[in-house]
């Protein structure tokens, strides 16, 4: 198989996005960065249908053979679906004696926000008869008290051999400091249980807090199998149609790693398909020339959320996905349940909701016609004329008048509205839901959002992105020219990369820092061992250092890049002061008097492919060329006929100013009025949001 | 009070729910910057801390969903009335006679900010939070020992913290002179007053964006939709009449009791009367629980808006009962200076027991929950230096007509120190942590399961408190549901010095090398455990959860020799012949119609 990285050299790349209706690819010429996209739809049963389809159709286009791939990039969610489903594999937990309920107990809390009336604790991943105990105990040092029970783990082997389970996690108390115990029980099960996949939680996550580390370590091997598989089998229909193109997939953090590093820990794939959009976001923003971006994706049934600033993304180590927290390095995403399809409904009560139940592609809005009958989103838009009544490109036609009985039946009547009243409310709503999620990421996070500009992309993304600028004061709104395939950009323009991470706790006024100096070494050998398996070339390696810190006493640190090239005296100094005003720029305040600790160490390896530079826009060509139709739309003075552009027809350096719809066959732009827009010279376009008086 | 609109609402109903919205992701901000800022294990990892806003008026208006808070903002009213106020003012206090019982036991802070635009007085941004020392006879402020509330910590009254913008720090530096932990007290204040500020800034924006009067009068209908929804199901469940239900507490913590909560509802065509008069007197201990009427009012209110996750839990919900009626000199309005440092047991005893007066009116609902446990050690770590270990166990809760009880959980949104981090912060090693099993009531529905704690002392010496509610009494069973297993501690089990602590006490000495076993109990069942699913009772079993002889004995389920399956035969045939009469609508060692 060719290195990645020197296929760099190689014309086209093809990138695909698996998402829950829609494959979409696109396909990239390296030499004249021209680009085709493609979308098949999703077959869930088995992905990599869809995915090969999807490609397929891209290579027809260009005129192209499997043969002149140089990579195949992809972004899956077959991971987070398994997760958010319950749909993995039967899994054994071995952890330490006495503490069987781990997962049982969790936390041991209701949610804040939850009535405890009415509160059911949610079924966990690995039921508790699938728990075993093994006899072992490490001190908080990592010194043995009690050594591992080996007698205890090979019947444990045998049992779990005999019961056919084969994901097995093991994770005992304080082994994120000294791992053996956790590598002689595996040694020890897979002799026993030849067949077995076994985690270790001091390979999966290696951090303190013995629920999320276990947590983390079952979800792993709970989708360790079908991820193997899944991978397996698209390395294999790719084979099969003679390309020698290596497999490049998306992690949570943002990076692409091939196919067998992905299979080494699963789980790290969660966020695989949002995490494209971030890396296509980022990319757009900064071609346009915005290196401070919130990235919004809309799509059928959720908003992903997330925010670039000074071109870089932010990584968490916070996560979770659905009802379990995931402390793996993650993109910071945050995702609500409000989409095309999701479905709003009155409670008797009288309260207006919508989302997160959707009706999905199938039967889809309303207006579909395919039998939905409940009112969504898309059907409020179709209401008030923001998307015109026919849909890509002309080819599917949408019933009005289905929307108005849904709109009637179950929002507008409930509440003693009018239809079209109604369905403002549903799109107020959503907004309100979406600008809820951009404040998580922004605010919350110490960022103002009216310094930075909107990416809006995902089906629907256009229809929102300049309401929701009014909504948070935001100046500028970016709608890049493909905006339901922008995932699959960021796939093509994405980087190799893998974080690296090593508790080293530092506390003053004795700050160790030829200690420091030693985790880094270690932690840099090891991304160097990494940079090797992915045959990176030297010139295209990058190490970033980080640091977590945390006020004496705080249970929550916070991530900053280490301050200095060398690990000295001086750099610790700066790190410090860089902590207290982070610190006071997030929280509001920093304090001074009291002594700073160093938590974590991390190293981010980044393997650097040549970069895509997108391609230029036609020019010339009149606006009124690109008018196709004017419609009636609903906007905040009343109902109003408004031009419809088309967009491939909307040349660079074309301006207009609101109210307007720009269609598209992925896509439809909603520009109210008072707006100015302007194409830039890749297509974008640039909204510039008027003062509201 | 119905509230109602002649007029066209300022705030129409799609702007509402923006705002509900709004005000949600504000709380969530809110708390976000307490738990990553805080210092005190107690409130960074515990997370005993609760964010809300308010009206003017001080009527809360969305805030954490728990049934414990009294009505924080009108006691400032009484020293500052509203028009002294100012933008940039903070108000604090934690003076529970004071308040009216508002806050209930003394280490609980709350700080308000009245909030402003334009010179008008939007609501109030409030954070409250239960700080690990304040002084006080021991360690921890609060002991089963103290005989007063002078013992129990510094008494904070309303006072203003800031006057516009300017923080009072020689208050400050009182307090934190007051605390043998003032590190951790002052990092945990600054986290609670950032949070002000947080929400502060929130409501302006919001004011700004839709108009001050748009969201006082999003306001009044958040508080009307709540109080009109509480109202119709309190009315759907319960007719009129005048029902009763009692309970007792076992003792004090100082030799006294028991000691009796009575209550009763008396439900007319027009007016809704809870009487906790029948309730016996105070205590000399400190379970003593300083009841403001707006407490059992929200402890009701919860319980009415459960079916609807849109409503939020405000001031309006507990509009459902017209008046709440104390008797000075109880134990659920004491006199000065009587002590309060263990409400906690009382609190949820109450909990229960209007859970249990809904019961006895007809309602269907849920059985009985364990009070929580906690405990304090206290001692010099190996270095010489000062450690408090305050440690909340999690107990299980009632089963529910529609599900089981809920199992190892404490209060609301209180979570357990993970065992990496008690090893890493305190003197002490855990031997075991785990499911407590058959501590869950039996019942169609089972009552939650509490959870086994081991703990090992590393200190040279360790002086424990502990409290530990429903020894001989325990969680009530409903609708033919048994009661919940008991909870209790025992040093060095198994060896020649083993010994029981007394449930409620203080001053247990430990030493280096001892362990303490803490089994807490569990819900009360609800429904007949003969009518559970065969395959759940299985599950139980298999998982820890339900014993083989309790699977047997309480749900008549027999299991096939190697304990995998049920024998489904055998099991048929005994439930036939073996179906326990249910002769009482609740369950406390026998089917009774009243506990006491």
């Amino acid at each position: 198989m060719n290195a990645p990285t020197d296929a760099t050299k190689m014309r086209y790349a093809v990138a695909v996005d698996t998402g829950g209706t829609f494959t979409d690819v696109s396909l990239f010429d390296r030499q004249t960065g021209r680009n085709w996209t493609a979308k098949a739809p999703s077959t869930p049963d088995d992905p990599s249908m869809g995915f090969m389809d999807g490609i397929g159709l891209a290579l027809e286009q260009a005129e192209l053979t499997p043969g002149d791939l140089a990579q195949v990039f992809h972004g899956t969610t077959v991971a987070t679906n398994l997760i958010l489903e319950g749909k993995g594999a039967k899994v054994a937990l071995v952890t330490t004696a006495g503490f069987k309920h781990v997962l049982e107990i969790g936390r041991q809390d209701i949610p804040r926000k939850v009535n405890l009336f009415a509160w059911v604790k949610p079924k966990r991943p690995v039921p508790p008869e699938q728990v075993f105990e093994v006899p072992e105990r490490l001190d908080r040092d990592g010194t043995v008290l009690q050594a591992l029970d080996e007698q205890a783990v090979r019947e444990t082997a045998r049992e779990l051999r005999a019961q056919g389970i084969q994901a097995v996690a093991v994770c005992f108390l304080h082994s994120f400091t000294e791992p053996k115990h956790e590598r002689r029980a595996r040694a020890i099960i897979l002799e026993e249980h030849p067949d077995a996949l076994v985690s270790l939680s001091s390979e999966v996550l290696r951090v303190f807090r013995e629920y999320e580390r276990s947590m983390a370590t079952a979800l792993n091997v709970y989708v360790m199998q079908a991820v193997t598989q899944y991978v397996a089998n698209l390395q294999q229909r790719l084979a099969d149609t003679g390309t020698a193109a290596p497999l490049l997939i998306m992690k949570s953090n943002g990076g692409v790693v091939s196919a067998p590093e992905v299979q080494r820990v699963p789980a790290h794939t969660a966020l695989s398909g949002p995490a494209a959009g971030v890396v296509g976001a980022r990319f757009v923003g900064g071609a346009a020339g915005y290196e401070d971006v919130i990235g919004i994706d809309i799509g059928g049934t959720s908003a992903d959320i997330c925010l670039v600033k000074d071109g870089q993304y932010t990584v968490s180590g916070n996560g979770r996905v659905g009802e379990w927290p995931l402390s793996f390095p993650m993109l910071d995403i945050h995702t609500v349940g409000t989409g095309g399809g999701s479905i709003a409904r009155v409670t008797k009560d009288g309260a207006l909701t919508v989302g997160p139940a959707s009706a999905g592609a199938v039967p889809g809005p309303a207006c579909y016609g395919r039998g939905g009958g409940e009112a969504t989103v898309t059907d409020a838009h179709l209401l008030l004329g923001h998307i015109p009544p026919y849909l890509l490109g002309g080819g599917m036609q949408l019933d009005v008048e289905a929307a108005k009985h849904a709109m009637a039946e179950h929002v507008a009547q409930p509440l003693g509205l009018e239809v079209e009243a109604a369905a403002r409310g549903v799109i107020a709503i959503s907004n309100n839901d979406m600008v809820g999620a951009i404040r998580v990421i922004s605010i919350e996070r110490g960022h103002d959002p009216r310094d930075f500009a909107l990416v809006a992309f995902g089906g629907a993304g256009p229809l929102h992105g300049v309401a929701l600028a009014e909504l948070l004061g935001a100046r500028t709104v970016i709608i890049p020219p493909h905006p339901g395939v922008l995932s699959a950009l960021g796939l093509l323009v994405s980087q190799l990369r893998t974080d690296y991470a090593r508790t080293c706790l530092q506390a003053p006024p004795d700050y160790n820092v030829a200690q420091i100096a030693a985790t880094f070494g270690e932690l840099e050998a090891e991304a160097e061992a990494w940079f090797e398996r992915e045959n990176v070339p030297p010139s295209a390696r990058k190490l970033s250092r980080f640091a977590s810190l945390r006020y004496r006493h705080q249970g929550f640190e916070l991530r900053l890049p280490w301050a200095g090239e060398i690990v000295d005296g001086g750099s610790v100094d700066a790190t410090l002061e860089a902590f207290h005003l982070l610190h006071e720029q997030l929280y509001t305040f920093a304090q001074r008097d009291t002594p700073v600790e160093i938590v974590t160490l991390h190293m981010v390896a980044e393997g650097h492919f040549d970069q895509i530079e997108p391609a230029e826009w036609p020019s010339g060509g009149s606006l009124s060329d690109a008018v196709m139709d004017h419609l009636p739309v609903s906007l905040a003075g009343g109902r109003q006929e408004v031009p419809v552009y088309d967009r491939m027809k909307l040349a660079a350096g074309t301006h207009f100013s609101g109210p307007g719809l720009v269609v598209q066959l992925d896509s439809t732009a909603l520009i109210p009025e008072g707006h100015q827009v302007s194409c830039d010279r890749f297509g974008n376009m640039i909204v510039a949001i008027g003062d509201k008086d | 009070m119905e509230a109602g609109y002649m007029a066209e609402p300022v705030c129409d109903a799609v702007t509402l729910d923006v705002l509900l919205g709004a005000l949600r992701a504000t709380q969530g901000e809110m708390e976000a910057l307490i738990e990553r800022t805080a210092m005190s294990p107690f409130i960074r990892e515990k997370k005993d801390f609760f964010v809300a806003l308010f009206d003017p008026d001080g009527d809360l208006i969305v805030g954490a969903y728990r049934p414990s808070a009294g009505d924080p903002v009108r006691p400032i009213f009484g020293h500052y009335p509203r028009q002294t106020m100012r933008p940039g003012d903070l108000y604090w206090y934690n003076d529970c006679y004071g308040s009216l019982g508002s806050v209930s036991h003394s280490p609980d802070q709350v700080f308000l900010a009245p909030v402003f635009s334009n010179d008008q007085l939007l609501g109030f941004a409030q954070s409250w939070a239960h700080f690990a020392d304040i002084g006080g006879m021991r360690p921890g402020s609060i002991s089963p020992d103290c005989v007063d509330i002078f013992q129990e910590g510094i008494i904070v009254p309303p006072v203003r913290l800031a006057r516009e913008g300017e923080v009072n720090e020689e208050l400050l530096r009182t307090f934190f002179r007051n605390s043998r932990f003032p590190e951790l007290i002052k990092g945990d204040t600054r986290a609670c007053l950032a949070a002000l500020r947080l929400g502060e800034r929130r409501i302006i924006e919001l004011a700004e964006r839709f108009r001050a009067e748009v969201v006082a009068d999003g306001f009044r209908q958040l508080t009307a939709r709540s109080e009109r929804a509480a109202k119709a199901r309190l009315r759907a469940i319960i007719p009129t009449g005048r029902y009763h239900f009692t309970d007792e507490i076992e003792q004090d913590g100082q030799g006294n009791g028991p000691f009796r909560i009575a209550m009763e509802l008396r439900v007319d065509e027009d007016k809704v009367v809870l009487d906790l008069t029948g309730s016996d007197d105070q205590a000399p201990g400190p379970i003593n629980y300083l009841l403001n009427p707006a407490v059992p009012r929200a402890m009701l209110g919860m319980y009415l808006l459960a079916g609807d996750p849109t409503l939020p839990l405000n001031t309006g919900a507990g509009r459902a009962i017209d008046e709440v009626i104390l008797r000075d000199g109880s134990l659920l309005q004491p006199r000065w200076p009587a002590p309060l440092g263990q409400r906690g047991l009382t609190m949820m005893r109450l909990i229960s027991a209007t859970m249990g007066l809904v019961n006895a009116a007809g309602g269907e609902s849920t059985a009985a929950n364990c009070p929580y446990v906690i405990y304090f050690a206290r001692g010099l770590d190996p270095d010489g230096i000062p450690f408090l270990l305050t440690d909340g166990v999690g107990v299980g809760y009632g089963a529910r007509p529609f599900a089981d009880g809920i199992d190892a959980v404490y209060y609301i949104a209180q979570e357990n120190y993970p065992v990496e981090l008690m090893e890493h912060t305190f003197p002490v090693r855990l031997r075991s942590y785990g499911i407590n099993r058959d501590s869950g009531g039996p019942g169609r529905w089972r009552g939650g399961c509490g959870v086994v704690r081991e703990i090992e002392i590393l200190a040279e010496t360790a002086t424990i408190a502990i409290r530990i509610d429903g020894a001989s009494s325990p969680a009530w069973g409903v609708g033919g549901g048994i009661n919940g297993g008991s909870g209790r501690a025992i040093v060095n089990p198994g060896r020649p010095d083993e010994r029981e602590l007394d449930p409620l006490s203080d001053g247990n000495e430990l030493r280096r090398g001892d362990l303490l076993r803490l089994e807490t109990g569990g819900g009360g069942g609800w429904g007949h455990p003969f009518d559970r699913e065969t395959e759940k009772v299985l599950a139980d079993v298999r998982g820890g959860f339900v014993s083989r002889a309790v699977a047997e004995e309480h749900y008549g389920v027999l299991l096939t020799g190697d304990g995998l399956a049920v024998d489904e035969a055998a099991t048929q045939n005994f439930r036939a012949g073996n179906r326990p009469v249910v002769d009482g609508l609740f369950h406390r060692h026998g089917y009774r119609d009243q506990l006491t």
